[in-house]
Order: structure tokens, then C-alpha cells, then sequence
């Protein structure tokens, strides 16, 4: 019995002495090993920036503007799919259980999301007020970018991890964020001192600014301007702020805002429309732009643009020709439809092995412009032009086509045959064309607005379908579609759900709202099949 | 049966007037088990015809007065009776019993612990290894389907190395695993499965981070060699999960290995040979040429004109599938030295499935001891090893099948690679953008495993006096699983820029356990106590080291250095040169206090005390209790058992509440690899939930135990009922507005009933003949009755694998029910029709439409046996349930369902026009004939959206297993040299399946038993139906 009463004292000890070590056993093995709960805020910057066009699979597929821009850019009529009965092409809005113009909200919301509230976060504690600059100035991108597709969106409640629901805010609550986030980016933007450092800005922005925060600057007075620029329509529109922050903003080619692409044969670093990413197969060019570029817009009769090797595709005839939204092949005969934007021919949607044949913003290590200097000068014309002050507004006006011109030749100039580019003998031709560029008297907004469609072309589909939706598509000037020539689907072209209305605005992301959020978009409106035509705030008078 | 009762009661009679004029003495002797010879306690023995009786001692000792010439019955729960006439020997007389197949004498409980049965507050079944070696399935869990009530066994398909999920009473976690856990000799033992998704390479899985459908991975319990297991405890309910706790919340499969039964020589040689034919397969239609809207085309849908007559048509699957061949040799030796013995055991099995390149090849080797240490000590060393090899194919989405739907029925499937070996397109010139040839799937995009295991266990048992017992069980499994998948660069899986891609990995488990108890026991006057204490500590360590490239530089090499530098991805820790890590820690102490009554009623309270590495340091240690209560009836009230018809009637109840674990790390967000341009990180797809709590789960259940008509009848029913509250829910999904698309929270909670009859008959025993039935009965029903009010829909992406159609839940619906497309409808309830064409407008919202749950099942299983033939056979029968066809639908799409047959009959779909008037008192009724043929998307998700797939109510019959055995006789054995016995067996698995279900075969998973929650069982897309298997061999003891 003593024997007994010593191996349960002996147990006891060794109980208490295996419980506690065993506890510390217990806690090692608490912290995930494989990933961190904190990275370096240089290695997060890189993400967000691809982001902002499209990000790779790892990170959420296609999220990014590039992947709504493919459908927007058929609202625009930028392109066209090659075939009948696309929703899209008739300006629908996404149904069903899709995804569909839901890329910029998952870019928002999650791409961009969390990933930048920590670079604020810890770039603050660790005063690096290059990198807390940088992170506000594209959240300030982001937000206007997400109000300018959805309208009403999360903004107060918005990156609430604990929350189950979601309330909408009014749009011009969003508008005063854009601004508010744009002042505090610049506040840090301006600091030196402390953690700054341009080389270690560097690392986070290789592929953007690399490192150069004026630039940065110059980015958020672009961001400003545009949101004053959109609400051209409102009794608050003031021109003068649109000049102020666009002369402040990116003027130069050599500050144009890009994303760029180290392209090294993974998704992730190749651009969203290059055949790598294989996503604009099924587009082909649109009869609106190729008629702009070919002299058979009635604003731009007769003149043949030289920007049009770059910006489109010829046929096997070797001429410019593009095709009618839901109309096919638009009955052009085969040797007069359009190559793919990879030069292919009209028929294949799939990608070539190689981008040697693609052009413009189609390879797979192209620039990907999210705001341009020649944006900004067309931004300039129409406010001067808004005041009254038409020479003002065709200096600008002539700058941003140069600029435009300038920008192809700079940064496009890959595979164009050369006796197809841009040489400064035709861009003077063009310039000096009184079609183009008529006297300050005969000036119109509709030659602003055409000009910047083209300077736009491809990429600016967000910022052109602004555009659009500020002149309801079909608004006139005088007697003048300010849009000239531009024809909006109607009938049984317009999409069935639209009522007979265009578009105006895309529903927000299914499978982040339309299951969870269910009461806010009922108060919305946004359970309605035609909520893709309300009109957004912006646009109304 | 009132004549067979008859039949039986008839000589009872006789013998009572035989025995009334006999002289009467003391007879005393000792009753013990033929099985062993060990004592038996609590026997009763009793004179025939009368009421006289009493129970064997605890060293199995009886007296009891008889006359000469008396007959004694004897008789104790496991074994049959036996019956003794009186004669002159009136002391030191010794009965041995027989114990009956469904033995119950001592049942191993939770914790390796033995318990009588009459003491259970419980119901427990088992299972012995026999019966699962006679089935011949080298996947021991396939065995048990039917065998056991309450339990569902769910294969990923009839593949060579398939997985199986299995479950124990139904689904409680809708996002967490529902399988059992697997205790073998009292060590827990791993049964996982290779999981592909790995969170953005933040977790353990594939690079590729895919979800587990289109690929399998053995569930690695399957390594136990069949012929290891002398028997399997199936414990469902409260009882596992009050003693196991969290690990054993969906259950415990206790598993006892073979031991050596003497020191003497004994070696026992058994072999079967095998083949497998594929005979169930969904019914395609051949009629039209490839083509869309009645015209011809070079695609793969048949919507073309009508072969012309004489066109010969290819069977292109008598090409694609074989004869299924394997062998199986099992090899096992008991011997020792005195106190010490050992049982020495070999297996070799290797098949070739039905499908070309999938084999799969197992060998194990184990060796056990069991040594007395002095007077009190036994310790029971073992040590196993297996090596299996697994040659796969892809399934489901990616697999051969739908390639074999889709290739034309004109196109001979061999002519499938050119003399270099490049695929060859029907139409397409770009080989990508062609699906795969089923036999170029199958031989370019191969995938293989390999795996080595080892598993040392020691279990020590420490009796320093009567009523004290210290038992320890130590336990390490081990084991390194290296494995790829290659994609042909030409596969249509693979985009043409990729250029092939190839998954490469390997996985390394190290689990340690312990389990320590101590048990005291102590009888005062009729009450019997027994205090357990006890003690746990678990560790397991998951490593994974998992790469995948593109631009392959040889397809038919397989390691990873095939892929370009510059394409590969990695798990997060690979890309540092180390393995990512998944580990879990567990510490419990636990005990049990039961206090019985006169041994006619037990009363049984147990807690136990956990802290678990997975939950924040605030919410780690929690603690639950468990309780239960068995009551002897017949011994309160012994007139009940007056007659022969009621032998035995227990009744019994617990209660439980136990926790169920979240997975590791899910309490903490982090960042995974981003691959823009300049790398970094950005967050995963998750928002991980820091404050979590374990998911709490209450069950209780009552049931009785009856046997009846002189034992011959043994019936066991039981209820149950099963809360599971604050569910983790991952990967539950909210507004992005959170940050993230994934969320974890402790959201929701299930309900879950059912009710279990297991019956078994004797309904002969005699020495020449015997026909023994058993009786599995299962019902279960389930409900979800709490989910977040704006969660209209929970659904594991992993089930979301052919259109749209996945295993979504909904507040107040089942946890298994399918969320799918379906049709619109009016308010009426009509179907409405699109004005535009004329086919009926979709509802694209998921909603619920169907319901996989069986409204009951029967596992039947009868023995028969005469002389030296056996015959035992196995029916299964399923009720009720749905099943998503998707393989019809395919079919369909691509015109070759037999519903595409009388496409030229113009029709006019019955319905409303979607015309606005549809819910006004004159809707428009559908007039707009449409001739499909014409109008192909008439036969489309558009046209017959997934809801007209659900097929409802399939029910199955099937023969699962059917054996038919000889036993040489001995005078004939004995002519052999060494041979002792020698046998010889027909086997058949899955020979008939009777069922309502128009596809291949209704049983089928589209996930792999990594898959969580309710899986994708009941999703039939891409996989191969259960072939048929004929097996033959010996058996031989020497």
C-alpha cells in the first residue's frame, strides 16, 4: 500500500511538471508557421499596384479595372464580340449567379482592401510617410474608380471584419472621401525626413513611379481633378477647380501614370490583354472608333488618322473596318473583317504563343495606363471651355492630342510596321488639319470629347464611359451630339432587361452582395434587373 | 417464423415432462469460452423447464440442483447456448460456450477500455475482421457499408486507390471534417487525405491550390492490412466523443488488431485473385452527327443531321476500358517463447483497375508481441509498416469520362497520338482547345503516389492488485507520401502558352499520442464502483513541401526540375527552402465514476478537460461532461423472463456534450505570395477569426436492448439526437466589404436525429446447418436551425463542380441538401416561358432543390452454413435521397442523353409566357412550338437547367459483397504434408444493383474524402461507376 501511495506522489510530480510543459508545448504550436500575420509593407505595395489593372490567380482572379473594362469598353464601343446576342454588346448589365463588372469591387474591397490599411498602418508606425502617401493616393484612385462603376457603395462601414451586414452611402459621400483621402495623401506625400526614402519607395513601386513621390503628387491632383472634372453636370461644377489640380496633375508623358509589367511568363506579371492572359480574344475593334480614325465620322470628315496603326487592326484588304455591337460580323464581307487585337484573324478568340503581331496595350509586357497627361489636357480644354475661355481651351485641347500622339510613339511604338508609324511630319499634317483642330471660335465640346475618346482608347474605358454617362450618351450641344455619330443600341439590340433604358452604372459585385447584403441593395433598388440603368448621382443635374 | 417458434418451443415441452420425477443432487462446474478458455462470469445456468437457475461466479464457477438425467442450459450474452444432461459426473464438470458471431461478451470500449456490455449506457457495434476479409476489398472501409447501422461509407468512385469518406450518424459540421476517428489497439492513427487546396500556399496542399475534385488521394486509414483486424468497434454516439472528446466528435472506429493466441507454431497463408469488369455506365444515345441546330459541324455536340444509314458506329468504350486484374497474398505466423508471443504478419496486393494506368500496389508488414512481465505486467509491442503506390488517372471535370461521352462515336479512340507522340485533334487545330481523347488523358496526363508508413505502438497494462488497473497506450504513426500530376502540354486542361504544367509535392505526417489511465474498482455489499482517471497528450505534425511549374521540358519525366524556373510557385515556405507545417496539440485529463446496482443498473458520469493548440489562448480550455445509464429490466424484474420469448431487456440513455475543433491557424489572417510584377504579399482569401471558440456539440440518445425467443433474436434500438451549436463555419462567405471573401466565425448550428435498429437472427444453429441474419435499419433526418440572417445560402466551394449546382445550405433546411439553377416559376407555381424563343426562363438563383439524405437504408446480411460450405451475403438498400445527374446533363448538352432521342417532334413547353401578365388572373399560356433539334439550347442549361437533373428519390438495392466458401475436410487435409486446415473462397463485390437511378451508378462523390463538411456525395459528374469484381483463393493454416 506505501508503494502504491509513493508512484501516485511520484505521478502527481510528474503530472505537474508534464501538464505545464506541455501547455508551453500547446502554445508553440498556436501561431501559424507557414504564413505571417505582418510582412514588410515594401513587399505589399507591389500587389496592389497589379492590382489596379488585373492581379494573377493567387490573389483573385482578374480582379482589376482591365477585366471591367472589357465590358465596359463595349458600352463605350471601344469593341465589340464577334458574335450575336452578347448582353454586354447591348449594353446590359451582369444577371445570374455572375461575377461579371464585379472585378473593381473585389479590386477594391479586397485586392486593394486590408492590404492597403496595413501599409497606412504600419508605414505609420514605422514613419515611412512616403509609403503611408502612396497607400492613401490609391485608395483616394480607388474610391473614385469604384463610385464612378457602381454609385452608392460600403464606404463608412467598409473593412469592418467583424461586421455580418453592410450599408451603402450615397455618392457624393464618396466623392467628398476621394478628395479628403487625396489631401491626407499629399500631407504624407509632402513629409520628408523620418523613414522617406525614394530607393526604398522603390521597392514598392518599381513597376509604377519607382520611387519618384512628386510623381505620386502629380497622381493624386490627377484623381482630385477628375472628381471635379465628373461633376460637370452638377450646380457645384467649378471649372476653376478642374484647372487648378489639373495643372497641378500629370502633364507630361514621362509622368503618365502607368502599371508595368516585369513579364516573366507567369500570369501574374504579364498585362490582363496581352494573349498571355489570353482576355480579349473575343474582341474585335468597333465600327465608332475605327470611323473617328478613318475620316468617316461626321465630326472628322475625311481625315485619316495616323494614330490608327496603333490603335487598331487592318482586314487582308488592309483597311480599317469595324464591327456594329450584336451585329456579328456586321455583314462585312470576310476579307474586310477585322484582325484580333493580336493580329489574328477575325475568327480566332484564342491566344497565339507569341504577342510579335500585337500592338498597343495588347502585348504582354505593354504599358498599362491608368491616367494619362493627355487625359489631363483634355480635362483642361473642356473646363476652359465650360468658362468660356475657348483659346485657353484649345491650347489645351491641341496639347493633349500632341501629347496623345506622343504617348504612342514613346511608349507604343512596338511592332508597327514603320512605314505605318507615327512620323512628325504626319502628326503636323494632323494637327494642322483645321478639321481637327478648328479656329477657337468653331471649337466644340464634341471635338474635346472625341479627341479624348481616342487619347483614351482601350485603356480609359472607366474614365470614357464617365464621359459618356455625363453626356447621357446622346446629349446635345446646339443642334450637335456632343458624342457625334455615336448610336447607342436600341430595340431588340438594347438588352432585354434594360426597359428600353441604357446603361448607367454596374450592379455590384453577386457573390460579395447580392447573397449577403440582400436588404441594403433592396433599399437601393439594385435587386431590379434594370438597376444597370439608374442613373448615378453624378450624372444628374 | 410462428412455425419455426413452434418448432422451437416443442421440445421444451417435452423435456419438462421428462424431468419432473428425477432425484435431485448438486451439480457444480465451470462454464468458460471455448474461444480461449477463459472463465465466464455472470453466465446463467438454469434447468431446462423450469425456473431454477443462477449465475457463474467471477472465477465462472455454478452449483445449482439438478436431477440425474436434468438438462442444464447454459447460456451468456456473445455466445450460444449450450445444453448439458445430467449423468453420473455431478462436480468439476467444465461447459464450454461457443461465442456467437456478434460476440458482445467484452466489448472494447472508448479508450481501449473493456466493458460489459450490460453496463453500457450506450449502443455499440461490431464488426469482426473476418467478416470485413471475407469481402475482399483492399479498402477496408468499403467493407463495412451496411454492417454497421448509422454508418455511411461514401467512395469517390470505383478507381483503383479511391478515397472514401465515412460517417457516423449523419453530418453535424457544415464546414468541418465529419469523419470518424480511427483507434487502432488504443492509438489514435491518421486517415487523412491530401487536401489540394492550400489557401494561397499558406496551408498544406497543392502550389496549384485547386479545389479536391479532379484527382484523388487514398484516405490513408486504407494502409491497415484487412487481415491485421480481428474486430471493429463502431462507437456513434456520445460515448466516443465524452471519452476521446473533440478528435472523436463525429465518432470512433475502434479497431483491434490480431494477436497471437499461443506460443506454438501456427503460420496461415490465404490468397485471392481478382477481376474487376465494368458493367454499369451512364446510357449514351448515338443517333446524330456532330453539329448544332440540326446542322453539321465540326464540334463536340451531336446536333447534327441523322447518320445516314450504314454508318458504322464506334463502341469507343470496349476500347477504352479493361479487364480489371488483382492479386492479393496474405501471409501471417503466430510463435513465441513462454510468456512471450508474437504474430508476425504479410500482405502483397496489386491491381489493375478497369481504367488504363491506374494501379494500385500495397504491402504491409506488421509485427506484434504480447509478454507478461512478472506477475502484474503486460506490455504488447507492435510495429507495422506499408508501402502503396498509386498510379492515377484525372476524374471528375478533368477526367476521362466526359471525353469518352464527348469523342465521336465515328472517331476511333486508339488513333489518339501521332508516331511522336503529339495528340491528334478530331476537328480543332489547336490541340489545346480540344477536350482529351479519353485514352490521351489517361496515359499523358498520368499522376502517381507513393507512400511509406510506419506505426510503432506499445501498450502496457499494469494490475499491481485486484481492483486497480493502470493501462498506458503509446503510439507513433509516421509516414512521407510523394506524389505529381502532370498535364501534357497538348492537354485541353492546359492553355497552349503554358505549355504543360506538373504538380509536384511531398507530404510527411508524424503523429505522437498517449493515452494513461488508471481504474480502481470496489464492490460494497450490491453496489459496484469503478473510478477512472486518466490522461491524453496528442501531437500531430503535418509537413508539406509542394511546387508546381509550366513549360514542361519532358513529359515523361515527372520530378519537379521538368518545369521552367521561372513558372514555378511553391507553398509559402517552400520558396525558403523549408516545408510548410501544420500541427496540432492536444492535452487532456479525464475521468469517469460508475456506480452499478446489484449489477442490474449502471450509472456512468465522465468529464473531461482539454486544451487545444487551434483556439486563442482565452478560448483553449474547456471542458464537458458525458453521462449515461443502463438498466437491466429482466433482472429487476426476472418474471419477464419467464418463457423462452423474452431472454433479455435492457434499457439505456447518456448524454454528452463535446467540442469539435477549428482547423489549425484559422484564427489568424495572413498574407500569401502575390505574383504581380515585384512579388510581395497581399492577404489570402480568408479573414480568419482570432477570437473563435470550439464548436459545441450536445447529443443524447436512448435505447433498449432486447433478446428474445431463447437468445435467438438479438434486437438493438436507438435514438438519437445531436445539437451542434456556434458552428465554425470557413470559408463562409460575407460583403467583400470585410476585407476579404472567406470569413470564419462561429456562426449557425445543426440539428441532427436519427433512429438505428440492428437485429440479428440465429435462426439455425445446428452442427450441420446454420443461417444467421442480420439487420441494419437507419433513419436519419437533419435540419440547419441557425444560420446569420443575411446568409441566404452557405455552401463549400469545393461541391460547386458542374454548372450550377452545389451543396448550399439554407436556414431551416437540411444540411444535405442541393442548391441549384432551376426553372422560373409564377406565383401559382407554373412554369414560365420566354416569350423571345419559346423555352422556359431560368430562375439563376441558387435555391434549394433537392435533398441527398435517404429517408432510410437496410444493410442485410444473411450467413448460411452447411458442413463445410459457407454462403454470406450482403444487401444494401437505400431509400429516398437525390442525386444530381450531372453526368446526363453533360450528356445532354452535347446530345447523347437519351432524352435528346426524339428531338424532330415539334412540342410546345407547357407553361406561362414571361410576359408580364404571368401573375395576373389571365396569364398567357404558352403557345410557341419549338422543334429542339432545331433550337439546340432547348436541350441547355438554358433550356433544362440543373434543377430537371436532380433526380429524386433514387433508391438502390445492391448485393454488396457475396461469399461462398469451402472448408476441405480434415481427413482430406490431412493427407497434405504440414497443412493443418485448407479452405477455399468465391467472392463477389457490387454483382447486382437494382435501382430507379438513370445514370451509371447513384453512389458517387464528386470531391475526395478531403473534401469537409457534407462533401459532394450525391454529385455523379465524371466518375467511374463501381465496376463489378469477381475474387478467388485459398486459405490455408499450417
Amino acid at each position: 500500500m506505501r508503494n502504491i501511495k509513493n508512484i501516485a506522489r511520484c505521478l502527481l510530480a510528474l503530472g505537474i511538471i508534464s501538464i505545464s510543459s506541455c501547455a508551453k508545448k500547446i502554445d508553440e504550436a498556436f501561431i501559424n508557421p507557414n504564413a505571417g500575420v505582418k510582412k514588410p509593407i515594401e513587399t505589399l505595395l507591389p500587389g496592389i499596384i497589379g492590382n489596379m489593372v488585373g492581379s494573377s490567380a493567387a490573389a483573385g482572379s482578374a480582379y482589376g479595372t482591365a477585366n471591367d473594362g472589357i465590358y465596359i469598353g463595349r458600352y463605350v464601343q471601344f469593341w465589340a464580340t464577334n458574335v450575336t446576342g452578347n448582353q454586354y454588346d447591348q449594353m446590359g448589365g451582369a444577371t445570374g449567379a455572375l461575377d461579371i463588372l464585379g472585378s473593381v469591387w473585389a479590386m477594391h474591397y479586397f485586392g486593394m482592401g486590408q492590404n492597403l490599411n496595413r501599409i497606412i498602418e504600419w508605414g505609420t508606425e514605422e514613419k515611412k510617410w512616403d509609403y503611408v502617401g502612396v497607400a492613401h493616393a490609391i485608395k483616394a484612385w480607388s474610391w473614385l474608380t469604384l463610385t464612378n462603376v457602381y454609385g452608392e457603395v460600403i464606404l463608412t462601414e467598409a473593412f469592418n471584419t467583424s461586421q455580418l451586414t453592410f450599408k451603402y452611402n450615397d455618392q457624393a459621400d464618396v466623392y467628398d472621401t476621394v478628395r479628403s483621402v487625396c489631401r491626407t495623401a499629399l500631407s504624407f506625400l509632402n513629409q520628408t525626413g523620418d523613414g522617406v526614402d525614394a530607393q526604398n519607395l522603390a521597392k514598392g513601386d518599381a513597376y509604377f513611379y519607382n520611387g519618384d513621390v512628386n510623381k505620386w503628387k502629380k497622381f493624386v491632383y490627377s484623381v482630385m481633378a477628375r472628381s471635379f472634372n465628373q461633376l460637370s453636370n452638377k450646380t457645384t461644377y467649378n471649372a476653376d477647380s478642374v484647372l487648378f489640380y489639373c495643372n497641378l496633375a500629370i502633364n507630361v508623358n514621362s509622368d503618365n501614370a502607368y502599371a508595368r509589367f516585369a513579364n516573366t511568363g507567369i500570369t501574374g506579371t504579364s498585362n490582363y490583354f496581352g494573349p498571355f492572359r489570353g482576355n480579349v480574344g473575343a474582341l474585335r475593334q468597333a465600327q465608332y472608333p475605327v470611323n473617328l480614325l478613318t475620316g468617316l465620322n461626321s465630326r472628322f470628315p475625311g481625315v485619316v488618322d495616323p494614330r490608327a496603326p496603333y490603335l487598331l487592326r487592318q482586314n487582308t484588304n488592309g483597311t480599317y473596318r469595324g464591327i456594329v455591337p450584336n451585329k456579328g460580323a456586321s455583314g462585312l464581307v470576310a476579307a474586310d473583317r477585322p484582325e484580333n487585337y493580336w493580329g489574328q484573324g477575325f475568327d480566332t478568340v484564342t491566344s497565339p504563343t507569341s504577342d510579335a503581331k500585337a500592338r498597343y496595350i495588347f502585348r504582354n509586357a505593354a504599358y498599362y495606363p491608368i491616367i494619362t497627361a493627355a487625359e489631363i489636357q483634355f480635362m483642361k480644354a473642356e473646363a476652359y471651355y465650360r468658362k468660356g475661355e475657348k483659346p485657353q481651351a484649345l491650347t489645351a485641347y491641341q496639347a493633349g492630342i500632341g501629347i496623345a500622339f506622343d504617348m504612342l510613339t514613346a511608349d507604343f511604338n512596338a511592332n508597327i510596321p514603320p512605314a505605318q508609324a507615327i512620323t512628325p511630319t504626319s502628326k503636323a499634317a494632323y494637327l494642322g488639319n483645321p478639321v481637327i483642330v478648328p479656329s477657337a471660335a468653331n471649337l466644340k465640346l464634341s471635338h474635346i470629347m472625341l479627341q479624348k475618346y481616342l487619347a483614351l482608347y482601350g485603356y480609359g474605358s472607366i474614365e470614357v464611359w464617365n464621359d459618356m454617362r455625363r453626356f447621357h450618351y446622346t446629349d446635345q450641344e446646339g443642334a450637335e451630339q456632343v458624342f457625334t455619330d455615336f448610336t447607342p443600341p436600341a430595340g431588340t439590340d438594347l438588352f432585354i432587361n434594360n426597359n428600353n433604358k441604357l446603361v448607367y452604372r454596374a450592379r455590384p459585385r453577386y457573390n460579395s452582395e447580392y447573397l449577403y447584403n440582400i436588404a441594403e441593395l433592396d433599399r437601393l433598388g439594385a435587386l431590379a434587373l434594370d438597376y444597370n440603368t439608374k442613373e448615378q448621382w453624378f450624372t444628374q443635374k | 417464423m410462428r412455425n419455426l417458434l413452434c418448432m422451437l418451443l416443442l421440445p421444451l415441452m417435452l423435456c419438462v415432462q421428462q424431468t419432473a420425477s428425477a432425484q435431485v443432487q448438486t451439480v457444480s462446474g465451470t462454464v468458460v469460452s471455448t474461444r480461449d478458455g477463459s472463465v465466464l462470469e455472470g453466465a446463467t445456468v438454469q434447468i431446462k423447464g423450469s425456473t431454477t437457475g443462477t449465475q457463474t461466479d467471477s472465477k465462472g464457477n455454478f452449483s445449482i440442483n439438478a436431477s440425474k438425467g436434468a438438462t442444464i442450459v447454459v447460456s451468456f450474452l456473445g455466445f450460444t447456448g449450450k445444453e448439458y444432461k445430467v449423468g453420473d459426473k455431478i462436480s468439476g464438470i467444465t461447459i464450454g460456450l461457443v461465442p456467437s458471431d456478434n460476440s458482445l461478451e467484452e466489448v472494447v470500449v472508448a479508450l481501449d477500455l473493456k466493458r460489459k456490455p450490460r453496463e453500457l449506457g450506450y449502443s455499440t457495434q461490431k464488426v469482426l475482421g473476418s467478416e470485413i476479409q471475407e469481402t475482399q476489398r483492399e479498402n477496408f472501409i468499403n467493407g463495412l457499408q451496411g454492417r454497421v447501422a448509422g454508418l455511411t461509407i461514401n467512395p469517390t468512385g470505383g478507381t483503383a486507390g479511391a478515397s472514401s469518406s465515412i460517417v457516423l450518424r449523419g453530418f453535424n459540421s457544415l464546414s468541418l471534417s465529419n469523419e470518424p476517428l480511427f483507434v487502432v489497439d488504443g492509438i489514435i492513427m491518421d486517415n487523412s487525405t491530401v487536401n489540394e487546396t492550400s489557401g494561397g500556399g499558406s496551408g498544406l496542399g497543392l502550389a496549384s491550390d485547386r479545389p479536391n475534385r479532379n484527382n484523388d488521394y487514398t484516405n490513408r486509414i486504407s494502409d491497415i492490412n484487412p487481415n491485421d483486424i480481428e474486430s471493429i468497434t463502431v462507437l456513434k454516439g456520445p460515448e466516443a466523443t465524452a471519452l476521446y472528446g473533440s478528435q472523436a466528435s463525429s465518432g470512433a472506429m475502434l479497431i483491434t488488431t490480431k494477436k497471437a493466441k499461443s506460443n506454438k507454431l501456427a503460420v496461415q497463408y490465404d490468397d485471392a485473385f481478382r477481376v474487376q469488369q465494368l458493367t454499369r455506365y451512364p446510357d449514351v444515345f448515338e443517333g446524330y452527327q456532330n453539329g448544332e441546330n440540326g446542322a453539321n459541324a465540326n464540334v463536340f455536340r451531336y446536333y447534327g443531321e441523322p447518320y445516314p444509314a450504314g454508318t458504322k458506329l464506334i463502341d469507343n468504350k470496349k476500347y477504352f476500358f479493361k479487364t480489371g486484374f488483382s492479386q492479393t497474398h496474405n501471409i501471417g505466423a503466430d510463435f513465441g517463447v513462454k510468456k512471450s508471443v508474437f504474430r508476425v504478419s504479410g500482405s502483397y496486393f496489386n491491381q489493375e483497375g478497369v481504367v488504363p494506368n491506374n494501379n494500385f500496389k500495397r504491402i504491409n508488414l506488421r509485427i506484434s508481441n504480447t509478454t507478461k512481465i512478472g506477475k502484474y505486467i503486460e506490455i504488447t509491442p507492435s510495429l507495422a509498416y506499408v508501402r502503396s503506390e498509386n498510379d492515377k488517372v484525372l476524374r471528375s471535370a478533368g477526367g476521362y469520362m466526359l471525353g469518352l461521352f464527348a469523342y465521336p462515336n465515328t472517331y476511333d479512340i486508339r488513333k489518339y497520338q501521332d508516331d511522336a507522340g503529339n495528340k491528334i485533334p478530331v476537328f480543332a487545330s489547336n490541340p489545346n482547345l480540344e477536350l482529351d481523347n479519353p485514352l490521351f488523358n489517361v496515359n499523358a496526363n498520368p499522376s502517381r503516389d507513393e507512400t511509406d508508413r510506419y506505426t510503432a505502438s506499445l501498450g502496457i497494462n499494469i494490475n499491481p492488485t485486484d481492483w486497480l488497473t493502470i493501462t498506458g497506450r503509446f503510439g507513433y504513426d509516421t509516414y512521407r507520401t510523394e506524389g505529381y500530376t502532370l498535364y501534357h502540354p497538348k492537354s485541353f486542361y492546359i492553355t497552349q502558352a503554358l505549355n504543360g504544367e506538373q504538380d509536384n509535392y511531398w507530404r510527411k505526417y508524424n503523429g505522437y499520442n498517449h493515452t494513461i489511465t488508471a481504474t480502481a474498482k470496489k464492490d460494497f455489499g450490491k453496489w459496484s464502483t469503478r473510478l477512472m482517471v486518466g490522461t491524453m497528450w496528442q501531437d500531430y505534425n503535418t509537413q508539406m513541401f509542394a511546387i508546381v511549374g509550366n513549360n514542361l521540358k519532358d513529359v515523361t519525366h515527372f520530378d519537379s526540375s521538368n518545369t521552367a524556373p521561372n513558372t514555378r510557385r511553391r507553398l509559402l515556405q517552400n520558396n525558403l527552402g523549408a516545408w510548410n507545417e501544420q500541427v496540432t496539440r492536444q492535452m487532456a485529463g479525464f475521468g469517469e465514476v460508475s456506480v452499478g446496482y446489484n449489477n442490474l443498473v449502471f450509472l456512468n458520469y465522465s468529464h473531461r478537460f482539454e486544451a487545444a493548440s487551434t483556439l486563442p489562448k482565452v478560448n483553449r480550455n474547456y471542458n464537458y461532461p458525458g453521462a449515461s445509464l443502463s438498466v437491466i429490466i429482466t433482472d429487476i424484474f426476472p418474471e419477464l423472463k419467464r418463457g423462452t420469448t423474452l431472454n433479455y431487456w435492457k434499457l439505456r440513455t447518456s448524454a454528452a456534450s463535446t467540442a469539435r475543433l477549428n482547423s489549425p491557424y484559422s484564427t489568424q489572417s495572413v498574407f500569401v505570395d502575390n505574383f504581380a510584377s515585384g512579388g510581395g504579399f497581399s492577404y489570402g482569401f480568408v479573414n480568419n477569426n482570432p477570437n473563435l471558440e470550439p464548436e459545441k456539440q450536445q447529443t443524447f440518445e436512448v435505447g433498449t436492448e432486447l433478446k428474445l425467443f431463447n437468445n435467438i433474436l438479438n434486437f438493438d434500438a436507438t435514438y438519437y439526437n445531436t445539437l451542434n451549436k456556434g458552428q465554425i463555419v470557413e470559408g463562409f462567405r460575407l460583403s467583400y466589404a470585410t476585407g476579404f471573401v472567406l470569413n470564419t466565425q462561429n456562426a449557425g448550428s445543426t440539428r441532427n436525429q436519427g433512429f438505428e435498429v440492428s437485429a440479428d437472427a440465429n435462426i439455425f444453429n445446428n452442427t450441420d446447418f446454420g443461417w444467421n441474419v442480420r439487420v441494419n435499419f437507419n433513419k436519419m433526418w437533419n435540419e440547419v436551425v441557425q444560420l446569420p440572417a443575411n446568409v441566404a445560402e452557405y455552401y463549400l466551394g469545393d461541391t460547386w463542380l458542374y454548372g450550377n449546382a452545389r451543396g448550399g445550405i439554407t436556414l431551416h433546411g437540411t444540411t444535405t441538401s442541393i442548391t441549384s439553377y432551376g426553372y422560373l416559376r409564377n406565383d401559382a407555381g407554373k412554369i414560365l416561358i420566354n416569350p423571345l424563343n419559346g423555352l422556359p426562363a431560368i430562375d439563376a438563383v441558387f435555391r434549394v432543390r433537392g435533398d441527398r439524405n435517404p429517408d432510410y437504408t437496410i444493410g442485410t446480411t444473411n450467413t448460411f452454413r452447411y458442413k463445410n460450405w459457407r454462403l454470406s451475403f450482403l444487401w444494401d438498400l437505400k431509400v429516398g435521397g437525390d442525386v444530381f445527374n450531372a453526368n446526363k446533363m453533360y450528356l445532354t448538352g452535347i446530345g447523347k442523353s437519351d432524352l435528346t432521342i426524339d428531338r424532330y417532334t415539334p412540342r410546345v413547353v407547357e407553361g406561362i409566357l414571361n410576359d408580364g401578365k404571368q401573375n395576373t388572373a389571365n396569364p398567357t399560356v404558352n403557345t410557341i412550338a419549338v422543334i429542339p433539334a432545331y433550337l439546340d439550347a432547348y436541350y441547355g442549361a438554358n433550356g433544362m437547367p440543373e434543377e430537371a437533373f436532380i433526380e429524386k428519390d433514387v433508391n438502390w438495392l445492391r448485393l454488396r459483397d457475396v461469399s461462398f466458401s469451402y472448408q476441405f475436410p480434415t481427413t482430406f487435409v490431412k493427407k497434405i504434408k504440414g497443412v493443418k486446415s485448407l479452405g477455399a473462397f468465391l467472392t463477389a463485390n457490387d454483382l447486382i444493383l437494382i435501382t430507379n437511378y438513370t445514370g451509371g451508378d447513384p453512389s458517387s462523390n464528386g470531391n475526395t474524402a478531403a473534401g469537409r463538411g457534407v462533401g459532394a456525395w450525391g454529385f455523379d459528374y465524371g466518375s467511374l461507376p463501381t465496376p463489378i469484381s469477381i475474387n478467388f483463393g485459398i486459405r490455408a493454416s499450417f
